[in-house]
């Protein structure tokens, strides 16, 4: 009897879970994976006619080598290919790209998004308006700017990944200052901080060009969404300071008249206090450093303290050096991919809020800025001296 | 009943034998007549070739009947207690000498009626019938063949006691017995099954488990009315709480020590005679997913590998529900690398991910039920073609995908962690709602599915203990045996959420003792230390 009911109850309730739950039909768009067409990166230019192409990189799963006997059609060695459309919109480009498409374009996975120099040199806010929008984006997809047309770096065939988005995703990390969706939206809407883009260029393998690799050749710099200027490779040092995640890098000291003094900076931060000084903003910047020596063509003996304290003066110089060329560019150029104007605001929030948040951009080019250097040499490899100099 | 007990003032002879099961026989006297009686018998067991009447007399030319079954005794003996009444006492024909002076039998009981005679007699007691008494004795010389205690082959442990029940009632309550040496051991005995007559003992430690709960299981044990009673199956679903529930509201075990420890923790043993298995009331989920090395291996190594278990439990649950709710609704929450992975392994495939699940998953619960069924000799074939079919040649076949393969085998691996197998069974039998649903609705239908279970889970209750207690409803101090195993001295309760009558496991001063042993050596190694240093 007891049970009877029971079981009555438990049917009830189990009718009415599953036809609450098929009224609820968030999740009934089914589809099987071999019926998406998975984006893995993305690329946006600009035409001429003021029109969008939207290209995509997709992988062709079927040649990617499975234990399936079957086998699906294959296309060659290639494991992936591009398509592009034009369209008004990114949106409309797509919707062209979807009717050559016997798969649903996906676009849940993509990891790096290219945008073109036209569409930086005209402001990349507009087609970004997408993202912010459609589900299927993940924010933490990285963005890097190309010097030419966005989809020339999305058919560059890099060796080591089977796809070029994967190398450019692996390169970001890796060489560069990673910047995803949301680090490029949020220095785009906060004052005091100006965007900053990865770029990455398309280049020939040296010294003969076989095929097309891809290299990361600097970081360009954007005054709201458009673009101002590049710096190259070389140049970029300085900016790395300023950010949260430091990737190592390295570079090349002289010493007068002894030989080149390779470096390698494995940590580095930059401490920045902002102050009023004679009515003018004054920032006190100090960076700290740890460096290994990796390579050294001098015959400079480590072992000797003072030899040892001119080398970490000589690498605390560059260092600085390198910081005021960015900071003095910064000036020059009126943008600031170091947020001097964000740690200014969150010393003096009211200050900035009254009088500088406006007009930060003009004030640029009056701020003055100190900066003391410290580097401390953490290792400077198994010898102390080089195995190939006498005295052993 | 009208008819019954109308029949039992008709004399032997007159008798109709149409309904005479022993039930009907109560209260049926033995008559003084031996010519009655031996009539009646062999109405009654005609046609029946392993059942013997033998006629005798006494040393003083009484006549008597010695009954049994040809195979439930022990032959020699039985001839020795014969020989002591036929030819060596000389003495009287009276039931009570008998019993007491004449027959040097240790297991020997007086019955006054046909329904205890017969019951002792089809049990394997040997029944004597002497001239001129209304009563009869039965001599306790069994003698059946039985299986020899062997290891328990459902509850293998690396560390323990090596001995399971086996199929005969006394030698499983001697085994228990033999662990706990206490008067208050109590071993009440029960018969059910009309023609199967079984016998069931209701273990329990008098002052230890709830009186209540003691009186509740004895009674849903009397009421039952069946024919027969063949496995301890039979009466676990007859005094279950919930039939329809397809967990499992009644444990059963095939290890002594398992019982001990039960018995120890305030629940109640059922053992049926003809079944190795044991059961133990009440019964919640938890007690499924401890085995009892747990108590016996190191404290660290139990916790560890209960929840393995539990986590085992929920992969073998959710495995094949999840990579179809993935695949086909949430490509997004996959690493890119694995997707595509996926996305090649599933290229060639012509079925649905939840066709090509199901019929994985179908195939292993046949190669399973194969594997068990099947003799021996041909288990051989069925693991070599098994491993054929649940793998490489279904991939190359390009009929299921690799990661399928993966997602099968870690079910199937997850299915045998838990150490007792109807819950494993439940567990198997649940996750096939679950991907049909999972299959339908995505990772949103495999939450309704088990928001259902586990809410079904808790509206259970085995003899009044709720299913999942003691975490829901919560009994804080009682969670240290199941989310952990702690070590035991701080199991120094037993398990409060059983109503047990006397709590405490560990004697106080013991406990007392062994901190402040523990100190003193602590203490004592520090001095050394100091006296080392200087």
């Amino acid at each position: 009897m007891n049970n009877r009911r029971n079981r009555k109850g438990l049917t009830r309730y189990c009718l009415l879970v599953s036809i609450v739950s098929i009224l609820l039909s968030g999740c009934w768009d089914r589809r099987e994976v071999n019926d998406i067409a998975i984006v893995i990166a993305m690329s946006v230019d600009k035409e001429e006619d003021g029109k969008y192409r939207l290209g995509v990189q997709i992988p062709l799963v079927s040649s990617m080598g499975s234990l399936s006997g079957g086998g699906g059609g294959t296309s060659g060695n290639e494991s992936f290919y591009v398509d592009s459309a034009v369209g008004k919109t990114l949106h409309e480009a797509r919707a062209i790209l979807q009717t050559r498409m016997s798969r649903i374009l996906y676009f849940a996975h993509y990891r790096v998004v290219v945008i073109g120099s036209e569409v930086a040199r005209s402001g990349f806010s507009k087609p970004f308006d997408i993202i912010s929008r459609y589900p299927e984006n993940r924010l933490t997809s990285y963005v890097v700017m190309t010097k030419g047309k966005a989809i020339d770096l999305l058919n560059a065939h890099p060796h080591f990944e089977r796809f070029s988005g994967e190398a450019i995703r692996e390169l970001i990390k890796a060489v560069t200052i990673p910047v995803s969706i949301k680090d490029m939206a949020q220095m785009n809407i906060t004052p005091g901080i100006d965007t900053f883009l990865p770029v990455f260029d398309p280049v020939n393998t040296q010294p003969k060009g076989d095929s097309k690799e891809i290299e990361g050749t600097g970081i360009a710099v954007f005054r709201g969404d458009k673009l101002i200027k590049i710096y190259k490779r070389s140049e970029v040092a300085g900016i790395r300071w300023f950010q949260s995640y430091f990737n190592p890098f390295s570079f090349v000291i002289e010493m007068d008249d002894s030989g080149p003094i390779s470096a390698m900076v494995l940590k580095g931060h930059a401490v920045v206090k902002p102050m009023i000084r004679q009515g003018r903003i004054h920032f006190d910047i100090q960076l700290y450093a740890s460096v290994f020596i990796p390579e050294t063509l001098s015959p400079l003996d480590f072992n000797d303290k003072s030899t040892f304290n001119e080398v970490e003066r000589r690498l605390a110089e560059k260092i600085t050096k390198k910081v005021d060329f960015i900071l003095n560019e910064s000036k020059k150029h009126r943008v600031d991919p170091t947020g001097l104007g964000l740690t200014f605001a969150k010393r003096y929030p009211k200050l900035w809020e009254q009088k500088y948040k406006k007009r930060w951009e003009k004030e640029l080019p009056h701020i003055t800025f100190q900066i003391h250097s410290k580097v401390q040499v953490t290792n400077i490899g198994q010898t102390t001296n080089s195995l190939m100099k006498e005295g052993l | 009943m009208g008819k019954w007990t109308e029949q039992q003032k008709t004399p032997l002879a007159d008798r109709s034998l149409e309904v005479c099961d022993l039930i009907e026989l109560e209260g049926v006297p033995i008559s003084l007549e031996l010519e009655d009686n031996t009539s009646f018998l062999e109405r009654m067991f005609s046609d029946s070739s392993d059942f013997v009447l033998r006629k005798f007399q006494l040393k003083n030319s009484v006549h008597a009947i010695a009954i049994f079954v040809d195979g439930l005794i022990s032959t020699n003996e039985v001839n020795e207690a014969l020989k002591t009444l036929m030819v060596l006492e000389d003495g009287s024909d009276q039931i009570g000498v008998i019993e007491e002076a004449l027959l040097p039998v240790s297991q020997i009981s007086r019955v006054q009626d046909y329904k205890g005679l017969l019951q002792a007699v089809l049990s394997g007691d040997t029944g004597i019938i002497v001239e001129g008494n209304r009563e009869a004795l039965t001599l306790g010389i069994r003698g059946a063949d039985t299986r020899s205690v062997n290891e328990p082959e459902g509850e293998a442990v690396v560390r323990g006691p090596r001995e399971g029940f086996i199929e005969n009632i006394r030698t499983n309550t001697s085994m228990v017995r033999r662990k706990l040496k206490t008067p208050r051991l109590k071993m009440k005995s029960l018969v059910v099954g009309r023609k199967s007559n079984t016998n069931i003992v209701v273990a329990f430690l008098d002052g230890v488990a709830n009186s209540e709960l003691v009186d509740e299981v004895t009674h849903r044990i009397s009421r039952i009315e069946i024919d027969a009673v063949l496995e301890s199956g039979y009466v676990e679903s007859l005094i279950q709480d919930n039939e329809y529930s397809p967990f499992p509201q009644v444990m059963y075990t095939e290890r002594p020590d398992t019982v001990a420890a039960a018995l120890l923790e305030g629940r109640v043993a059922i053992f049926v005679d003809g079944s190795p298995m044991v059961l133990l009331v009440p019964t919640t989920f938890w007690m499924m997913l401890q085995a009892s090395e747990d108590y016996y291996e190191r404290f660290q190594m139990a916790t560890v590998v209960r929840w393995l278990r539990y986590m085992f439990l929920l992969i073998s649950l959710m495995t094949p529900a999840l990579y179809v709710a993935v695949t086909t609704f949430h490509q997004h929450m996959l690493p890119t690398t694995l997707l595509l992975s996926i996305a090649a392994a599933r290229e060639a495939i012509p079925f649905p991910a939840i066709v090509e699940a199901l019929i994985m998953e179908i195939a292993f619960e046949a190669l399973r039920e194969a594997g068990v069924r099947l003799p021996k000799t041909v288990g051989q074939a069925v693991s070599i073609l098994g491993a054929l079919v649940v793998g490489q040649a279904a991939v190359e076949a390009g009929i299921v995908s690799a990661p399928m393969v993966i997602v099968v085998s870690i079910t199937g691996i997850a299915s045998f962690t838990a150490p007792h197998f109807n819950a494993a069974i439940t567990i198997r039998l649940l996750r096939f709602p679950l991907m049909i649903i999972a299959s339908l609705l995505g990772i949103y239908g495999i939450l309704i599915g088990l928001l259902v279970i586990v809410g079904h889970m808790a509206s259970l209750r085995s003899f009044g203990i709720p299913y999942l207690s003691p975490v829901a409803p919560m009994s804080v101090g009682d969670l240290k045996d199941v989310l952990i195993r702690a070590p035991w001295t701080e199991l120094e309760n037993r398990p409060s959420f059983l109503g047990v009558e006397q709590a405490r496991r560990i004697g106080p001063e013991f406990l007392q003792k062994y901190h402040r042993a523990e100190e003193e050596s602590q203490n004592k190694e520090a001095k050394e230390r100091e006296r080392y240093d200087e």
